[in-house]
């Protein structure tokens, strides 16, 4: 027997907020999770992605803005009467009770017979391998055994909604992306609508449908994975997801959607122009150090923006190497080379080097000052 | 203790400072449980008269408890007063924590502390105030009044030891409960009572001994026909000083053993299984 539910329910908030006295945990949410979506709320500690899961939970109650699940209002439901599985940080499980009495607690709350509740609890402990663990109390398990356990306990209802937060953050990497793994083939076997809290960009980005990336109690992105990476809106959201370059320039003109800057160093190029760029604004330039190119050879110059400088030294991380290139005015930029086949060997510190890259890769976003 | 057991290592001599200590530690001991240790001797004594070391050994004084019923029923009446007191507390001591612990309102600091003043108000004035309040009420002399007053008494332990234990409870257990389908009531049933509970046996075994062992408060408000037995011994002991006393402080003594080994045993399992 399979836990799987086919009957997959939107989450949708507007305009959810909260407040713990004078401080702003949620200042303006509003977010349409779709039937049987896994979604990440990603963001930096404190901006509000445990207090937006615990609201959805019921856990506390928003001061103002409309929760709903499947459609119905649930602002005063209480979270006993929603539905839902909830993973906790700690996982929460109860520590007097089995592994197998914690997996069934959440359907002898639903008064099911003894008979049903057996069969549900044994298919969930297959489901997620811990059927020798059964009698086992939470102390006496290792901290991915105990993360199976909730996840067992959290499914095993058939909520509508599945809400973790931050389920993995107290594993060892490898276990982590293992974690990850059956998380997503779990999700998807069951189908259950999924929120999914973490500070990680590269979790969120691994695990999501689309990624949520929130700032300050506000959401400030929305997107699948690609287009939160490739596509940032903001500075803030370029440097929360990925490794990214920055030098500061300012805008010469603007002219039929290109525009063109100059670099502190003096070197100009030309890129496509984000509405709301105007000529002789200050400006971030931003690009991604996988899009940036090492002398790019010259069939692949047309087209490209070139900028030069000076190799100041590279680093070998194994299957890539970062080349930091000095490109005048003590400004930087990192261009990343694979080190598969066909790549060629890096040149000497300290010589001329030209970086190409696509002008579409380069983003352009005011700056802050 | 155990370095005195162990033969000592031939070339380490245990340095001056530590041996001082060991002495003083062992007088302390000495001091605090020699009059208990007294009386068990005492108790089995064939005189009449209290002398140390007893010339004979009988069960004579054991015997005498039995013949004298008023003994037998102040304990009776001294256990349920315990008991009952005891129960009292431990809802109104639950209940109270959850409401300092769980929740936040105005003067919710004053209210806890008002909550403890009993443990550190002198028993007397407690005693004299408790008196004042139950002759208007018909409550002096009863077993109800005396009951009420032990809870006075009593709650203030149940309280703190609830308080400590339900603060080290992380809420994530009743929230976990309550995402699971549990309402406030099966939550503290299922999930929330059974990890008070080693925290809850603690807190009865001191209510329990706390109200057994009462004397001042119960001074005021005891009467013919409702005597707590520390007030039955005192009575005996202004007419007679042999050694039935003894005798029944050897009884309390083994009880009260008794109790801490299996509460010891309970808690002690508890935690192993639940750790
Ligand atoms: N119970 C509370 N009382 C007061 N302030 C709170 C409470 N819970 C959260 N906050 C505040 O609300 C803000 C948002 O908190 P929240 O826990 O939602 O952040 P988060 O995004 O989950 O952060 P993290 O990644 O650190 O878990 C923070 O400023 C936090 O200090
Ligand atoms: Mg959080």
């Amino acid at each position: 027997m399979m836990i799987s539910s086919s009957d997959a329910v939107g989450v949708d908030l507007r305009g959810v907020r909260k407040w713990y006295g004078a401080v702003p945990a949620v200042r303006d949410v509003s977010l349409a999770i779709r039937p049987g979506e896994i979604v990440s709320f990603l963001g930096p500690s404190g901006c509000g992605k445990t207090t937006t899961l615990r609201m959805i939970a019921g856990l506390e109650h928003p001061d103002a803005g409309e929760i709903r699940i499947g459609g119905g209002l649930v602002n005063d439901v209480a979270p006993w009467k929603r539905n839902i599985g909830m993973v906790f940080q700690n996982y929460a499980l109860f520590p007097h009770m089995s592994v197998a009495e914690n997996v069934a607690f959440g359907l002898a709350m639903r008064r099911e017979g003894r008979a049903e509740i057996d069969a549900k609890v044994a298919a969930a402990m297959a489901q997620v391998r811990l059927t020798p663990l059964a009698d086992r109390r939470p102390s006496q398990l290792s901290g991915g055994q105990r993360q199976r356990v909730a996840l067992a306990r959290a499914i095993v209802t058939r909520p509508s909604v599945l809400l973790l937060d931050e389920p993995l953050a107290a594993l060892d990497r490898k276990l982590r992306e293992q974690m990850q793994v059956e998380i997503r083939q779990l999700q998807r076997e069951v189908g259950i609508t999924t929120v999914f809290v973490t500070h990680d960009q590269e979790e969120a980005l691994t695990l999501s449908d689309r990624v949520v990336v929130m700032e300050a109690g506000r959401v400030v992105q929305t997107g699948t994975p690609a287009e939160v990476y490739e596509r940032p809106r903001s500075r803030f959201v370029s440097d929360f997801i990925g490794f990214t370059n920055a030098v500061a320039g300012r805008i010469e003109a603007v002219e039929g959607g290109t525009a063109t800057v100059t670099m502190r160093s003096g070197q100009t190029i030309r890129v496509p122009a984000e509405a709301g760029l105007a000529a002789a604004q200050a400006v971030d330039l931003v690009v991604r150090p996988e899009k940036v190119e090492l002398n790019p050879p010259a069939e692949a110059r047309p087209g490209r923006a070139l900028v030069s400088g000076t190799l100041r030294h590279s680093v070998y991380t194994g299957a890539v190497t970062y080349h930091h290139v000095d490109i005048g005015a003590g400004e930087t930029l990192i261009a990343m080379a694979s080190n598969g086949d066909g790549h060629g060997e890096a040149p000497v510190l300290g010589s001329p080097v030209t970086l190409g890259f696509r002008p579409e890769n380069m983003l352009v976003f005011a700056s802050a000052v | 203790m155990a370095a005195h057991d162990l033969p000592a290592p031939p070339l380490r001599t245990v340095p001056r400072g530590e041996r001082l200590l060991a002495a003083y530690v062992a007088l302390v001991i000495l001091f605090l449980a020699l009059p208990v240790l007294i009386v068990v001797p005492l108790a089995f004594s064939s005189d009449v008269s209290l002398t140390f070391p007893p010339r004979g050994v009988s069960l004579r004084w054991f015997a005498n408890i039995w013949a004298r019923p008023e003994f037998l029923s102040a304990f009776a009446l001294s256990a349920a007063v315990a008991l009952v007191a005891t129960g009292i507390s431990m809802v109104a001591g639950v209940l109270a924590a959850i409401a300092f612990v769980r929740h936040t309102f105005p003067g919710r600091d004053a209210l806890l502390m008002l909550f403890m003043t009993p443990l550190v108000f002198p028993a007397i004035v407690l005693a004299a105030a408790l008196a004042l309040v139950m002759t208007p009420l018909g409550l002096l002399r009863s077993f109800w009044g005396l009951a009420l007053a032990h809870v006075v008494l009593t709650l203030p332990y149940i309280l703190r030891t609830a308080v400590a234990t339900l603060s080290e409870i992380d809420r994530s257990y009743q929230e976990a409960a309550h995402t699971l389908g549990a309402d406030r009531w099966q939550a503290f049933r299922h999930v929330t009572l059974p990890m008070l509970r080693p925290g809850l046996l603690a807190g009865a075994t001191f209510a329990l001994i706390i109200s057994f062992d009462e004397f001042t408060v119960s001074m005021f408000l005891v009467g013919p026909g409702v005597m707590t037995l520390p007030l039955e011994m005192y009575n005996y002991s202004e007419f007679t000083l042999d050694p039935t006393l003894a005798a029944i402080s050897t009884v309390l003594l083994a009880l009260t053993c008794l109790a801490i080994l299996i509460i010891e045993r309970l808690v002690g399992l508890g935690k192993q299984f639940g750790g």
